[in-house]
């Protein structure tokens, strides 16, 4: 079967962007586009897959059709793919399929979100669409209230505090201080984050994502094209996918993500590694109590060590055997729901292939893994991605 | 019925009388009762009518043009104009069910702020004219989830109980059941600040000084997130034991949304 590669791969800046929804997705695009080695044109591409929720304050319906005619992808089949904060880790995984069952040889996947043009009150009402609307929103929760009773039941049941919390949080702001593209590029120290204003008892300010604006594009080719076109391409060694109850009270832990278990142990198997085998992960840390649950799940610790992980710095850059958000995660970098997903392939692309900012560059890494989640756990998209065909 | 007899009940206060009870909010202002901050006849109708229900059988009651009928018949109470009890909405923030004459009785409410209470009936007069900007629960599902969010109503399937209801599991339908007990423990709790809770609480979540909600597993099984009645401030702990009764959950679109919340012990 044909092996598929990212070719190229570019993104705008996460944050409050001036542009909207056609100029972001054309910077990310162009972006993209210039990241690819050899000669590309965007009428090349056979087909388009992009991630978003599409919150609110632009194009809802046919917003692929719209985004891409603004980028060259003129009369190809597009569609808009929508899995809640997953929406693009899964159009990555529709790109991979279409050109792994033969139908498509360039294939785009991305992602984009524009939250910052509305109002407080219209960004808590999109903010809210994804979880359980029949009967945890009816009981006043928004994903902050969801991920709080998270943390403090996995608090109480294994040897995990809110410092462990804190030390994610300072750890992914550090990570993303240098990056040219992250929202929040600041230096938080711990005591700032310990104290900072209750949003979800347990969870403070500095355990929540911010809401960004920003877009990011991901180009994948099959191998005959790909060796054509880039001359060091980025392969996807395993694509792992998994849903779970959408409503936390019907799942039998609130402590684990079995979407996220079920996704990576299928990404693991399709490239043969294990979870020791990846050098850096893109986790997706929309709340830290998230990144400290998404190392035990995705094998990095043992269940109920997320917290002893994080209080030990295993995941910082280049400390552990594995770097975690070396970007700054959701955290630092920003999490513009539809863009986060291949956003996070953007990064493992730069990284792999050594072009990041060097304060920020992971040594000697081979293997990375992007952890997309949709809401509190409902969908999830896991992919690894490696230097060499395996 | 032993006569005469006042108890606290679902956060309320009854007076237990030889022809009905009359149920009455526990909050006051200057030694008048008013409603607390998610309560009104329509609850206090179904808690009174609940604590009747333990030892006589009420199906059908006379109803009140400030009760909502449909709240009601979610909870299991039909409404018939010749039916024996009679539901009586009260001045003092009380209401009365009898099947015969009762009389009012005076008790000491706690004091509630003045001006929280009239802010938090404010914010209700604006969340009714509040319109939702789409995915939202719609009258129509609001509705036909009523008899499991007001009175627990339960599935089986095999030795499982089931709430709230679903649709399949595998390939099999569930059976109705009967409803849940109305007890269980608190597995996690949180409070949400006013600048996060849903929109559709912005205007009194900031009054309240947040949202409290527990993640609750019921003593039947079933697990559920339930939001803290009667805005209680006191923190709760993994392992409390709450109760239930039906309060206001929102109102939007002209609609009040009705449901059991957690009563904290």
């Amino acid at each position: 079967m044909v092996d598929v590669a990212v070719i190229g791969a570019g993104q705008t800046k996460f944050g409050n962007h001036p542009l909207g929804l056609k100029g972001m997705w054309a910077e990310s695009a162009e972006n993209a586009y210039a990241s690819i080695d050899g000669d590309f044109d965007p009428s090349m591409v056979d087909e388009a897959f992009i991630g978003s929720i599409a919150f609110g304050g632009g194009q809802i319906g046919n917003t692929a059709a719209l985004l891409t005619e603004h980028t060259g992808m003129d009369n190809i089949p597009v569609r808009r793919v929508e899995n809640a904060c997953a929406s693009s880790g899964f159009a990555f995984r529709d790109a991979w399929m279409a050109i792994k069952s033969g139908q498509a040889d360039i294939v785009v996947a991305g992602g984009i979100e524009k939250m910052n043009d509305l109002s407080p009150e219209r960004k808590r009402f999109w903010l809210g669409v994804s979880g359980d609307t029949e009967w945890e929103r009816l009981a006043g929760l928004t994903f902050p209230g969801t991920y709080a009773l998270m943390a403090r039941r996995h608090f109480h049941e294994f040897d995990s505090q809110h410092d462990d919390l804190v030390n994610i949080s300072v750890k992914n702001h550090q990570h993303g201080l240098d990056n040219e593209y992250a929202h929040l590029r600041k230096d938080v120290s711990f005591d700032k984050a310990q104290n900072g204003f209750m949003v979800a008892d347990p969870l403070t300010l500095y355990d929540c994502c911010p809401t960004s604006d920003g877009a990011s594009t991901v180009i994948l080719a099959a191998d005959h094209v790909a060796k054509k076109l880039c001359e060091d391409p980025v392969w996807v060694l395993g694509s792992g996918a998994g849903s779970d109850h959408l409503a936390l009270h019907d799942r039998p832990s609130i402590t684990q993500l079995i979407a996220t278990q079920r996704a990576a142990t299928s990404a693991y198997n399709q490239a043969g590694i294990t979870a020791n085998d990846v050098d850096l992960a893109e986790v997706h840390d929309c709340f830290t109590i998230a990144e400290l649950m998404a190392t035990e799940d995705l094998g990095f610790a043992n269940r109920g060590e997320g917290g002893l992980f994080a209080r030990e710095g295993r995941g910082i850059r280049n400390q552990g055997r594995v770097t975690i958000n070396a970007s700054g995660g959701l955290k630092s970098k920003g999490h513009p729901l539809g863009a986060t997903g291949t956003g996070q392939v953007v990064e493992v692309f730069k990284q792999l292939r050594g072009e990041v900012e060097q304060t920020r560059q992971v040594r000697d890494a081979s293997i990375a893994l992007t952890h997309n989640v949709g809401g509190s756990g409902a969908t999830c998209a896991v992919h690894v991605f490696g230097r060499e065909l395996l | 019925m032993t006569s005469n007899q006042c108890i606290p009940w679902q956060g309320n206060l009854a007076c237990i009388q030889q022809n009905g009870i009359v149920i009455k909010s526990r909050h006051s202002i200057e030694n008048e009762h008013v409603f607390g901050p998610d309560s009104d006849y329509t609850t206090l109708a179904i808690s009174g009518l609940n604590l009747l229900s333990d030892e006589l059988t009420i199906n059908e009651v006379r109803s009140n043009s400030l009760i909502d009928d449909l709240t009601l018949q979610a909870c299991g109470y039909l409404i018939d104009e010749k039916a024996e009890w009679t539901i009586n909405c009260n001045s003092d923030a009380s209401v009365s069910i009898s099947n015969g004459e009762v009389q009012s009785w005076d008790i000491e409410g706690e004091e509630m702020d003045k001006d929280f209470h009239s802010s938090i009936q404010s914010a209700w007069k604006a969340e009714m004219d509040a319109v939702s900007q789409g995915a939202f629960v719609s009258e129509q599902a609001y509705r036909s989830g009523a008899d499991s969010r007001m009175n627990f109503a339960s599935q089986q399937l095999g030795d499982i109980r089931i709430w709230p209801p679903r649709e399949m599991i595998g390939d099999q339908r569930p059976e109705q059941s009967t409803p849940l007990s109305q007890s269980g423990t608190i597995e996690s709790w949180t409070k949400l600040s006013a600048g996060g809770a849903p929109s559709e609480f912005s205007l009194r979540a900031p009054i309240l000084d947040g949202i409290g909600t527990v993640f609750v597993r019921m003593d039947d099984g079933p697990c559920g997130v339930f939001l803290i009645a009667d805005d209680d401030s006191g923190e709760p702990e993994i392992g409390d034991k709450v109760t239930f009764a039906v309060r206001r959950l929102y109102a939007q679109d002209g609609l009040i949304r009705y449901g059991l919340k957690a009563i904290l012990s």
